[in-house]
């Protein structure tokens, strides 16, 4: 039986919106491991001592930090909002609706942003 | 062309070819089994129905209960000791297919649970939601994969059976995604092809259901029986004829005219009160509710939709939770295709025609009178039917007669001799089928399968007249001979050719159809769903207790004979539905 | 009476290298669905025009199509929410083509059959036991048509056809779920492979597009639970 396959190219995300959405999702993981190795930076920077580490804090005050931290800040709440969202997918039937898990999950995660963010200006 | 070898060949895989398969390969390991099919599995028609399947399993209820809600829902057309072995046979192959995996819808202690069915006088009627034929399919397409005897020909198309002296040797297919043809040699056959519907313009019916089983043993000298009595399901969606289950009547549903009346107490069903019970208003047979809308529309008392005349089905008192719970594949329906909200607004439904009562003749084993040939399910007459089927008796009559079918196919495979080669025979055979991918001249296929459709709607319909009947003859004969004259397919290729097919289709379809017009014509009485205007509207026990034959007769029209019923524990009386009776308890 | 314009796809083995586009001219009324359209240009206009269909209400599965590249069924589709139009018809994504809109099936059907989709285990005298609560736990999964919308929906299943894909795994997750069955270690293999529940990065568009509410994301990603803790837990297993 001869048949006729369509090839699929890398531009396949582009097709629609769905796709195009989790493309973007799967983007956001790439910053959020970007922050990763600030992060892992400033501790490295922490354990050569205080001035490594104040050279680290003034480093992050750059333009161009900012300029990332604001596009990571957007992509972290929206990779939360969609880790949430997907969760109920990924447990058996719980005798909860999938959205309390939901929301229970995003008012978690507001709440200890809240919490921390009264510690650090505070 | 290819030539292939097996014991059995089962041609359709819905649920009586799939469980004669099953039963073929379970009773001997070595068996070569064909199950040749021209949809998937899971496509074929048992997939759309609904309703349930019948067998006795509540205390309260008797073996002699379904034999004589079965023998007088068929007007006491039905072969009695056939009838006998059937409902003896039901609960034990539901509990087969319950082990095999179909999830019937159960009480709170686990236990199966039982409905009330329009005709049974106690619930007995095994329901998987509103999705019963869907469910039974599937478990038994899954299941039919454990057994690696099973050699399944999925989308081939059998387009001729291959007979040398008077005795089945093979089938002939179509591959239908290369358009080559198969040659299966096999001395026993196993038809299990559904029903004739579509040579109705209205009906439930899927594009596949053509009668193509019936037209096979038909060409090849086997009769088809009692073809005149074909149901019209009374509760269907107005133009497309989609499917509104029976049992939203056996949850309680009620039917009005466009005065918000049950009309149906107007017709022998009534009185009203108590509701629900048992055999009465709603839950009378089919044949008498298809019938009591035909005498409303002439009274005028039906509602006008877009799509034709109709009346309602109001299910909004039995509630929201039991409607999601119990019927949510019609909610889902009425919903897209009429746009209605059962919890809040009547559906608007009319009768459409739903299922083949005759078909190819066979005996208790399922033999039809060639040898090596079986018939079961829909395709076949088997006799539990008689002039009308009550719902839920067809799902599991496949599965009871499918086991038969497979049983005795595998019987005789075992005792066949091997005889010289046939394959010329089956060379011959497809050089026609071939010829009609070449045709220069005729007409498009549409436009005489919707003049046939509409011959049979007009002439062969809920109430017949002789006038009507014998126009309907005059016309398919005449289509039959345009239809030798040729088809032209716009569509020459040999891949996948679907144009190609429906002509083929239309060719069995013509034959049944001309079996079921003159049968009809023949039949001077009215008898369950086999109703006349014209002198003969009452049942003619003295002439006409016997069974319809029709039998081929080369190119001219088919020759009508007859056949006696078996009658062995109850004599034919009055048929009565409705009546005094206690207010039945939902379940 | 409006009319609409039908975009098709159409490939000949027999005589096209590659796919072509044909346009058809439709009038509808209101309640058309797609089908009917397809169905009314091969009665009318080009009886070559080839489909899949059977029972048009959407329970056999057989009229799985890409309308404006979404995969949809035809005959639960209605031409009154395409218009003015044109609305593009192809087969369903990520299948080979056989004719026009009729794509390759064998490929699901092999990955259906590797998931041992039946009852495994001994039943008892009667029926089995089994609580509305019981079955609630496999019932959505049971529901599934096998209309491969999924497949067409899965981009994993594009990018790699050994994928087993969301019906096959729902299905599977089915028969786990139902207790009546007792074959779970049986079809753990199935479920650890590589193109097993690991090859599902968790899209989500195959419960999107499901007409039935199987949803398969569901039925795959729990068992990556499953999968876990069977590899952890090997050890302790006898």
């Amino acid at each position: 039986m001869k048949t006729y396959t369509r090839p699929v190219t890398g531009t396949w995300w582009t097709r629609n919106g769905f796709y195009r959405w989790y493309m973007f999702r799967e983007l956001s993981c790439v910053f959020i491991t970007l922050y990763a190795f600030i992060l892992l930076a400033g501790l490295y920077r922490l354990g050569q001592g205080p001035e490594a580490f104040l050279a680290w804090q003034a480093a992050l005050a750059s333009p161009a930090s900012l300029a990332f931290h604001v596009v990571a800040l957007v992509l972290v709440i929206y990779h939360s909002w969609t880790w949430f969202k997907i969760m109920p997918k990924t447990m058996p039937r719980l005798p909860v609706p999938d959205g309390a898990i939901v929301a229970g999950g995003v008012i978690a995660v507001i709440a200890v942003s809240a919490a921390f963010l009264w510690t650090a200006l505070g | 062309m290819q030539v292939v070898q097996a014991d059995v060949v089962v041609v359709g895989a819905g649920g009586a070819g799939l469980r004669a398969a099953i039963a073929a390969a379970e009773g001997d390991p070595k068996l070569r089994v064909a199950l040749v099919s021209k949809v998937l599995p899971m496509r074929s028609h048992t997939v759309a129905a609904e309703g349930g399947a019948a067998g006795v399993t509540r205390d309260d209820d008797s073996l002699d209960s379904h034999f004589n809600d079965t023998v007088s829902g068929g007007d006491w057309l039905c072969d009695q000791d056939v009838v006998e072995y059937f409902v003896a046979h039901c609960h034990p192959e539901l509990v087969q297919l319950e082990h095999w995996g179909c999830p019937w819808s159960r009480k709170d202690d686990g236990s199966v649970n039982t409905r009330f069915f329009g005709g049974m006088s106690v619930q007995r009627t095994w329901f998987a939601a509103d999705r019963s034929g869907f469910h039974i399919l599937h478990t038994l397409f899954q299941t039919s994969l454990k057994y690696p005897q099973i050699k399944r020909y999925d989308e081939f198309f059998c387009v001729d059976l291959i007979v040398d002296d008077g005795r089945v040797r093979g089938v002939l297919l179509i591959e239908i995604a290369t358009g080559e043809m198969v040659f299966i040699e096999s001395s026993a056959v196993v038809l299990a092809t559904g029903g004739a519907g579509r040579v109705f313009r209205q009906n439930t019916n899927a594009g596949t259901v053509t009668g193509d089983g019936m037209g096979l043993a038909f060409r090849h000298g086997a009769p088809l029986r009692d073809m005149e009595f074909m149901q019209w399901h009374p509760t269907c969606l107005p133009g497309t004829g989609i499917l509104m289950t029976e049992a939203c009547r056996g949850e309680g549903a009620i039917l009005v005219n466009k005065d918000g009346y049950r009309y149906l107490q107007d017709y022998g069903l009534g009185p009203v009160d108590p509701w629900p019970r048992a055999k009465a208003m709603e839950l009378g047979p089919r044949d008498r509710l298809s019938q009591a809308f035909w005498h409303e529309l002439q009274k005028g008392r039906t509602i006008e939709t877009p799509q034709g005349p109709a009346v309602h089905l109001d299910l909004r008192h039995l509630g929201a939770k039991k409607i999601h719970e119990r019927l949510p594949l019609i909610s889902e329906a009425a919903k897209t295709f009429m746009g209605v909200d059962t919890v809040k607004e009547p559906i608007p439904v009319c009768p459409a025609v739903h299922y083949t009562m005759g078909g190819t003749y066979t005996n208790v084993r399922c033999e039809t009178p060639l040898a090596g040939l079986y018939a079961a399910g829909e395709c076949a007459s088997v006799g539990i039917h008689g002039a009308n089927r009550l719902g839920s008796n067809s799902l599991v009559e496949i599965v009871v007669f499918g086991r038969v079918a497979g049983e005795s196919a595998a019987d005789y495979a075992r005792s066949a001799r091997a005889t010289q080669s046939v394959q010329a025979m089956a060379e011959a055979s497809a050089a026609s089928f071939n010829a009609l991918l070449k045709n220069d001249q005729g007409e498009r296929l549409a436009t005489l399968r919707d003049e046939m459709r509409d011959a049979m709607e007009t002439g062969v319909g809920i109430y017949r007249t002789a006038d009507g009947m014998r126009a309907a003859c005059h016309k398919l004969a005449q289509l039959r001979e345009r239809y030798r004259r040729g088809v032209k397919l716009d569509d020459r290729a040999r891949a996948f050719n679907t144009e190609w097919l429906g002509a083929i289709e239309l060719g069995f379809m013509l034959e049944v159809a001309e079996a079921l017009a003159h049968s009809a014509l023949a039949r001077r009485e009215s008898r369950g769903a086999h109703m006349r205007l014209d002198g003969y509207e009452q049942r003619d026990d003295e002439n006409f207790l016997k069974h319809t034959l029709a039998h081929r007769a080369g190119d001219g029209v088919p020759r009508i004979d007859y056949q006696p019923v078996t009658i062995t524990k109850s004599q034919p009386r009055a048929r009565h539905y409705g009546g005094a009776g206690k207010q039945a308890v939902m379940t | 009476m409006r009319s609409i314009v039908l975009e098709c796809l159409r490939y000949d083995p027999e005589t096209d290298a590659a796919p072509r586009w044909q346009n058809y001219d439709v009038p509808f009324t209101d309640d058309m669905s797609v089908l009917q359209g397809l169905q009314y240009i091969k009665d009318h206009l080009d009886g070559s025009l080839t489909f899949r269909w059977s029972c048009r209400m959407a329970i056999c599965g057989s009229c799985g199509a890409m309308l404006n590249g979404e995969p949809r069924l035809g005959c639960e589709n209605f031409l009154r929410d395409y218009y003015p139009g044109p609305l593009r018809v192809e087969p369903l994504n990520h299948f080979p083509i056989v004719r026009d809109l009729a794509i390759d099936q064998s490929d699901f059907l092999a990955k259906l059959e590797s998931v041992k989709p039946y009852i495994i285990g001994e039943p008892p005298k009667g029926p089995y036991r089994q609580t509305p609560r019981q079955m609630e736990e496999y019932y959505q999964y049971s529901q599934c048509i096998n209309c491969l919308l999924c497949y067409a929906a899965c981009p994993q299943y594009g990018l790699n056809e050994k994928f087993t894909g969301p019906a096959a795994l729902a299905l599977l997750h089915r028969y786990n779920a139902d207790s009546r069955d007792q074959g779970k270690r049986e079809r753990m293999p199935v479920i650890n492979q590589e193109d097993g529940v690991w090859g599902c990065t968790l899209v989500g568009y195959c419960s999107e597009v499901c007409p039935k509410g199987v949803d398969p994301a569901r039925a795959v990603n729990q068992n990556k639970i499953e999968s876990a803790k069977d590899y952890f837990f090997r050890f302790f297993r006898r």
